[in-house]
């Protein structure tokens, strides 16, 4: 094995991390990794950690807490990793590795040990050492036992997250593979209110599961943490066991790339629907409205996100409402469905929204060279974005007027799609803004995945919470009657919102005139 | 109206990245009806000229004159009558060749009709006729060739073409040429850079070289070499291209021992 190559390019990934700081953009990130890095590491290791490693001493139940919090952890470490694409970042492929002197086993220890020497996974190793540690501190277990453990753990969870990683690649490189994994995760988020009334009326059921965890790596590692005897060896058996046989499966996920399933075109389209679609915005935009809906309807993850964006909201919607009034943190129906219609004007387009761009790479150059004003393509873009989310809200109101679990009147039905469409304009009014000022080369061919700045993250995050907690905040009322006797206020301010939204407009595109060459640099990797 | 003298005009042409200069004072002129070969070393310039002249790019100063008419990057008239194939193609990946160059031709302003008829004859010609692949899936001299059929499309009166046949097989290379002269026998104009001196020599009628930092060195009408004319520069004499250009550059003479 050639460790003095690996540890070269293992040295070289973080070279590569340090340049990106030479950036505007990378000094900004790492301003905000580092802030964050140190405040997480001193609250987790508190209140995750340490902290919680004592707190599980001193709850009497220091193996099954133990247990529960590594459960946690490690679950948190896989869907960080397999969802928001954290720590998952190949900087070598395998055929990038080729060209240096390495064999087949030494370039797959390499990408792997270039995988796990992440400073996400580091933040993972350091939240299991805070509890192993705050549990030898508190007389449980042997030290050597416990960093044992979470070594064995930390390893174990990034090869899971490696062939859980895998699998959800093959998943969503099959056609409609992407829609399934959402509606999954939905399933899964969905299983715990779910599952909790069959398990309060069949205990045998809750006991069998339990069973079932306690042979799993982090159950495992907990007894590990907190026992002396051959108990704690017998657990880090376990552990190995599960990692061994995890990497076998990797092993073989790698030797067998997934056959993409691909649908090739025979013959020649000179006019399809996004075409027709496009032609609406007349002849001088409709071409590049035409061009945009086509450049993303290509792409997976737009594929994916936006055609389940009525399902979800219906789903966010069923979740904030099922509560009656008194537990409800929004008061009632009517209230909750206002923080649904307001993430129904971007939830569809929002996250390529405020990266327009950002998925174009060496075309960006193209729309500079067209016979337009230079700015007619990022026009047409948001007028694209507005336009696929704008189509959601009609459909979204008469769902509401069919199944709103009050009854329905023409009132409420303006407040709903006055709040839909004010968000709708504000929020692609700031899009348009993030897509100059925080604009970031993605990965196209990419499902999964955040590749936001990010400014994008803000706004895209933090317009979700922005419509889930403001009406819970600001509508002091449970009254449905009083709410509605406002319902004109929401259109007054989707009126507001489209000024903004016009004036954003005017002012982005002189922007994006003034600031094309940086944005041509970024997108073809140059800067 | 007079027909301009010139086709490209660039006066005092400067670009410049805060303290770092691409292009300095640089002026020349392309007559019409002639192929122009844009020579430099690599980080000369030559792409930022070109960026320049087809408005990607904002020049820091000096002018620039296309077909008579003052150019800027706004200037959708004359952005109509040129055609650029750029260094970095300018493709959207996951479209089929057949929709891209027809977007580009609806853009350019061609009726449907027209649009169909070209873009189903360029694809012919430059034998892109893959059905179902993606731009994303063609070889990098596929991918040039569908580069030049969006430069050729809307039939410009002037092409800017950057690195035109690296990539492309002999095949390729020699209808390009074919296309080339005709294209400038009907009085259009190519401005190309290429680092293929042979091909220059060959194909262009004038030939500019730059240095770093975009410097004009020489100008001259490289044809007479056809004829076994000779190449002049401060008094010496050049039978080929590649000795002048290596004259004004720099020759490199650097012995490796280990090689």
């Amino acid at each position: 094995m050639n460790f003095e190559l690996i540890g070269v390019l293992i040295r070289l990934r973080y070279k590569l991390l340090w340049a990106n700081t030479r950036t505007r953009n990378g000094k900004i990130a790492l301003f905000f990794a580092g802030y964050l890095l140190l405040v997480m590491v001193i609250a987790l290791l508190a209140a995750g950690g340490t902290g919680a490693g004592m707190a599980a001493i001193r709850s009497g139940h220091g193996t099954q807490l133990a247990g529960a919090l590594l459960t946690g952890i490690f679950v948190q470490g896989l869907l960080a990793s397999v969802i928001l694409g954290f720590g998952m970042a190949a900087i070598f492929s395998d055929t990038e590795l080729r060209r240096y002197p390495l064999r087949a086993p030494e370039r797959r220890v390499t990408r792997h040990f270039l995988g796990i020497a992440d400073p996400f996974w580091i933040l993972f190793f350091v939240l299991d050492l805070g509890i192993a540690f705050g549990l030898y501190l508190f007389g449980a277990g042997a030290f050597w036992y416990g960093l044992l453990a979470v070594l064995l753990l930390f390893v174990c969870n990034y090869i899971a997250a490696r062939v859980l990683g895998m699998l959800v690649q093959r998943l969503t490189s099959q056609k409609f593979g992407s829609m399934l994994m959402l509606a999954m995760i939905m399933c899964v988020g969905m299983l715990p209110a779910m599952l909790q009334p069959v398990f309060k009326k069949n205990p045998a059921l809750w006991e069998g599961v339990k069973r079932v965890w306690q042979i799993t790596p982090p159950a495992a590692a907990g007894v590990a943490m907190t026992h002396i005897d051959f108990s704690a060896l017998l657990a880090l058996g376990a552990i190995v066991l599960w990692t061994a046989a995890l990497l076998a499966f990797l092993v073989v996920l790698e030797r067998r790339p997934p056959k993409a399933a691909v649908v090739y075109a025979t013959k020649v389209v000179w006019s399809d629907r996004m075409d027709r679609l496009g032609a609406i915005f007349g002849p001088r935009l409709g071409p590049l409205v035409a061009n945009w809906l086509r450049f993303y309807w290509r792409n997976n993850r737009f594929r994916t996100i936006y055609p389940l964006a009525l399902p979800l909201a219906a789903f966010m919607l069923y979740i904030f409402s099922r509560q009656d009034a008194k537990h409800s943190p929004f008061g009632g129906p009517l209230q909750a469905a206002f923080a649904v219609f307001g993430i129904i004007g971007f939830i569809g387009t929002g996250q390529f929204a405020v990266n327009q761009f950002g998925y174009v790479g060496g075309g960006f150059r193209r729309f500079l060279l067209l016979p337009t004003d230079t700015a007619a393509a990022f026009r047409a873009g948001s007028y694209m974005f507005v336009s696929m989310s704008g189509v959601l809200i009609l459909p979204a109101a008469v769902l509401w007027a069919v199944f709103a679990p009050i009854p329905s009147s023409a009132q409420m039905l303006a407040m709903l799609v006055g709040c839909s469409v004010m968000s709708l304009f504000l929020f692609h009014g700031v899009a348009l803004w993030t897509s100059i000022l925080g604009a970031r080369r993605g990965t196209y061919k990419q499902a999964l995945g955040n590749d936001l700045s990010l400014a994008g993250n803000v706004v895209v995050l933090g317009g979700t919470l922005a419509w889930i907690f403001v009406p819970q905040l600001a509508i002091r009322t449970d009254s449905t009657g009083l709410l509605l006797s406002y319902w004109w206020v929401t259109p007054l301010l989707a009126a507001a919102a489209l000024v903004f939204y016009i004036v954003s407009l005017r002012f982005t595109t002189s922007l994006f005139r003034a600031r094309r060459e940086e944005l041509m640099a970024l997108m073809e990797g140059k800067g | 109206m007079d027909a301009p003298t010139a086709a490209i005009r660039m006066t005092g042409l400067a670009k410049r990245y805060g303290s770092v200069t691409a292009v300095e004072n640089l002026s020349l002129e392309v007559k019409p009806g002639r192929i122009f070969g844009f020579l430099g070393p690599n980080g000369s310039g030559k792409s930022t000229t070109i960026g320049c002249l087809t408005g990607i790019l904002d020049p820091t100063a000096g002018e620039i004159e296309i077909l008579g008419q003052r150019f800027d990057a706004d200037n959708v008239a004359i952005k109509r009558r040129i055609g650029v194939m750029p260094e970095t193609l300018g493709l959207f990946d996951p479209l089929y060749a057949h929709e891209f160059l027809a977007f580009v031709a609806r853009i350019f302003g061609l009726d449907e009709a027209t649009t169909r008829k070209r873009v189903t004859e360029l694809l012919d010609a430059l034998e892109l006729t893959e059905p179902g692949k993606t731009l994303a899936e063609y070889s990098t001299g596929m991918r040039k060739r569908v580069a030049f059929a969006a430069a050729m499309v809307h039939s410009p009166e002037i092409l800017f073409l950057d690195e035109p046949f690296e990539s492309i097989d002999p095949a390729g290379v020699a209808l390009m040429k074919q296309w080339l002269r005709r294209f400038t026998e009907q009085g259009r104009t190519v401005f190309m850079t290429t680092h293929v001196l042979e091909t220059v020599e060959r194909v262009c009628h004038d030939v500019a070289i730059i240095t770093k930092p975009g410097k004009l060195v020489w100008q001259g009408d490289v044809s007479v070499l056809a004829n076994d004319g000779k190449l002049h520069f401060n008094g010496q004499e050049f039978d080929a291209l590649e000795p002048l250009f290596l004259h004004l550059t720099g020759e490199k003479y650097k012995d490796l021992d280990w090689l």
